[in-house]
């Protein structure tokens, strides 16, 4: 019984430890516009293109998670850029806000998010979505 | 079997949660109970020992292995690192906005803390950790010198010499 115990707690606890094996993703290239999450995902704030682009600037330098999201509108969540492993306020990633890129990457799906590794951005369109004539600057209007 | 009768009565007594809604699509009030861990430790296992120092997006290792980014806090513009960081490596319980979008599941932590029986600390220490660096600003967001060197780099839509329409 008591052996029995002990292994249930081991089992239990080891978790922490199989998180740190080192683990290989699904190589993918990804293209999109470069967005932050929050506002894109929620739709609080349109979120997209020109219209938006100061509020993801902000909302990028404030922390909040970046992702490229696609045509279809899926998002790839960014934790890793061009041998960087900063992905709060990552000025690699601040820099280019909005822009419409195709990056190659190491792709993890986990619990309803895609996570992405990128290696390299292999093309930067720069910002193609103009967004502001219909929508204004958002939010604030300024 | 006491051991499994101690797991069944933590999960049995669920935390209520105090987290505003806000009508976002798909949101769901929820405590979630977890150890914070970076992302990039817990996908890819490159870990540091202090979960990148605040300069890795993080998120909570639940009790049955799901991983739940937290995205933001209660700061308007501002992620949960602030609030995690300190925690790095700890359980805690987050209460907040479990927001399941098809395309993206995400977190919003409108408090945290350590002891079930203590009251949540609201997750806002983005503004006091800016505050401290920059001083005291109604909008830290318009005050921030990194945010104010890009957008006037670019302009506020990001391409140079393109400017908003003048308001009506």
């Amino acid at each position: 019984m008591k052996r029995t115990l002990i292994a249930a707690a081991l089992l239990a606890f080891a978790w922490p430890a199989a998180a740190q094996t080192p683990a290989a993703g699904k190589r993918v290239q990804v293209s999109g516009e470069i967005v932050d999450t929050w506002c894109a995902v929620t739709g609080i704030m349109f979120g997209l293109g020109t219209a938006h682009h100061q509020c993801a600037v902000w909302c990028a330098v404030g922390g909040i998670p970046v992702a490229i999201r696609d045509k279809d509108g899926q998002f790839y969540m960014v934790l890793r850029i061009e041998n960087e492993d900063v992905s709060v306020a990552a000025p690699k990633i601040v820099k280019i806000q909005t822009h419409q890129v195709t990056v190659d990457g190491e792709l993890f799906e986990r619990d309803g998010v895609k996570y992405l590794l990128v290696d390299k951005v292999a093309d930067d369109k720069g910002i193609v979505n103009l967004t502001h004539d219909e929508h204004g600057v958002v939010p604030f209007g300024e | 079997m006491g051991f499994c009768l101690a797991l069944s009565a933590v999960s049995a007594s669920a935390p209520t949660t105090a987290a505003e809604p806000w009508n976002i699509p798909h949101e769901k009030q929820v405590v979630l109970k977890g150890r914070v861990t970076d992302a990039l430790c817990h996908l890819k296992g490159r870990c540091a020992s202090d979960c990148g120092g605040g300069k890795r997006q993080l998120g909570l290792v639940l009790a049955d292995g799901a991983f739940r980014l937290v995205a933001k806090s209660n700061i308007d513009f501002a992620g949960a690192i602030a609030d995690l960081i300190g925690y790095c490596g700890r359980e805690i319980e987050a209460d907040g906005l479990l927001i399941e979008n098809p395309a993206v599941t995400l977190f919003f932590v409108q408090g945290i803390r350590t002891d079930a029986s203590a009251p949540f600390t609201p997750a806002e220490r983005f503004k006091t950790e800016w505050e401290a660096r920059h001083g005291k600003a109604q909008e830290w967001w318009r005050a921030d010198p990194e945010a104010n060197r890009l957008i006037a780099e670019d302009g506020p839509l990001g391409i140079k010499g393109l400017a908003p329409k003048p308001r009506p």
